[in-house]
């Protein structure tokens, strides 16, 4: 039975998802939740994913939810012989793999997301920037930025010598703010250049890019 | 071998999230403080060890390792048999979503309101600002009423055995009830039985009282 996930197809963690599979090579169906019309607020759906976002995925009658798990546990299945997770036994690489996971999602996640909704989104629905709030953003962006670009200086991922998990899971972002808001986040800044360059264009994530 | 040196701050919250790990496991550890009240963990010679400037790190006999969740998983990989990660795969999947439901879903409303509160509750003459407050425990309250729905199913928020995931929540989840009583507080509403049951189990494990008035260095358990 196909790997269902419940998604929306431009979501950010939806395609965060359809990456790993895609990576996999594990085929998938898209059942569409869809936010505009208000579904993933849905009872039905809230019984799938209690806090009432996209995606919730269901492996053969085994549920999950949060894309970043959804993701270790694709890898876990799916991944014989996938780098894109350190072996457990592993345990300094499965350390420096932590760090590098909570790096992306205590330092980017939130600055870039919220910078996303104030330069995209909010346009798209026709509400007013708040000039203020993305000044402040950018200079936090462009500071945990210069951190990757020291980091990333030294070794060639995140997590060290191998491309795993933490470096794909800031594509969705990335991708967004510097292709759809247009941001220069990494002309001045080489190794992210050299690092973006290279995670953006492996053929999973071109597929799901634009649509999961 | 050396002892695990923490490198953090005594009151600092997310130095005493790595320190309740270890208290669980029994790993002894030396705390060295770090002057953030004048800036050293912003200093080229703390920078080199976390780029972010920020604490705590650790220095596991030469081995150096930041972000606090990062630090705690890596003690807790040491001591499998502890289940504190469950190694099962889909019991391991479950734990995954639970840590990720605590980083997404609690720690943004919970850090943010919870760290005014305590600043208040210190008495510390740093600015804050209730509206602030009551927007992030606004937004807290909708989020525990999902913890409550999953909580009513399962003793812990991983399943039925308790693991990392819950004793992430522990710093931010107390200084939230700062806010309340006692007996009436965001953790211990009335309307959310299951979620206060879980919280007063952990807030009285001994891995967390050993450091109500601060971290320090423990070599015995």
């Amino acid at each position: 039975m196909p790997f269902k996930i419940y998604g929306f197809p431009p979501s950010t963690c939806t395609r965060r998802v359809a990456l790993v599979c895609k990576e996999l090579n594990v085929p998938y169906e898209l059942i569409p939740v869809s936010i505009p019309k208000g579904e993933h607020k849905a009872p039905e759906y809230l019984k799938r994913q209690p806090f009432g976002v996209v995606p919730a995925i269901d492996d053969d009658g085994f549920t999950m939810f949060e894309s970043r798990p959804v993701a270790r546990y694709l890898v876990a299945k799916y991944g014989k012989g996938s780098t894109l997770v350190p072996d457990p036994k592993d345990i300094i690489a499965t350390a420096k793999f932590e760090q590098a996971v909570s790096v992306e999602n205590n330092h980017f996640d939130e600055p870039a997301g919220e910078l996303f909704l104030q330069l995209v989104i909010k346009p798209m629905r026709g509400l007013p920037k708040d000039e203020e709030r993305v000044k402040t953003l950018l200079a936090t962006l462009n500071s945990k930025l210069d951190v990757y670009e020291m980091v990333l200086a030294k070794q060639p991922y995140l997590g060290g010598d191998i491309l795993t998990l933490a470096d794909l899971f800031h594509l969705p972002w990335l991708y967004g703010l510097t292709e759809k808001a247009k941001l220069d986040l990494v002309t001045s800044r080489p190794n992210v250049a050299r690092w973006y360059q290279e995670i953006s264009s492996r053929p999973a994530w071109q597929a799901v890019k634009d649509g999961a | 071998m050396a002892i695990l040196k923490l490198y953090g701050g005594k009151q600092a919250s997310c130095t005493r999230r790595v320190a309740t790990v270890l208290h669980e496991l029994n790993v002894p550890f030396e705390l060295i403080e770090v002057d953030v009240m004048n800036g050293a963990h912003k200093k080229p010679e703390y920078l080199k060890f976390q780029p972010f400037g920020q604490i705590p790190y650790i220095d596991d006999d030469g081995f150096i390792l930041y972000e606090t969740r990062a630090i705690c998983r890596y003690i807790a990989a040491k001591y499998p048999k502890s289940g504190l990660i469950p190694t099962e795969p889909k019991a391991n999947a479950l734990f995954e979503q639970a840590a990720s439901v605590e980083l997404t879903n609690f720690d943004p409303s919970a850090s943010k309101a919870g760290l005014q509160l305590w600043i208040k509750k210190m008495g510390y003459t740093y600015p804050t600002d209730d509206k602030v407050i009551a927007d992030h425990l606004e937004t807290l309250e909708k989020k525990l009423d999902a913890y409550e729905a999953i909580l009513s199913k399962q003793r812990y928020v991983a399943g039925e055995t308790i693991t990392l995931a819950d004793i992430f929540h522990l710093r931010y989840g107390v200084y939230v009830t700062y806010d309340g009583s006692e007996s009436d507080n965001i953790m211990n509403r009335a309307s959310r039985p299951n979620v206060a049951r879980w919280y007063n189990e952990l807030v009285s494990r001994p891995s967390w009282l050993a450091y109500l008035d601060g971290v320090k260095t423990t070599t015995a358990y």
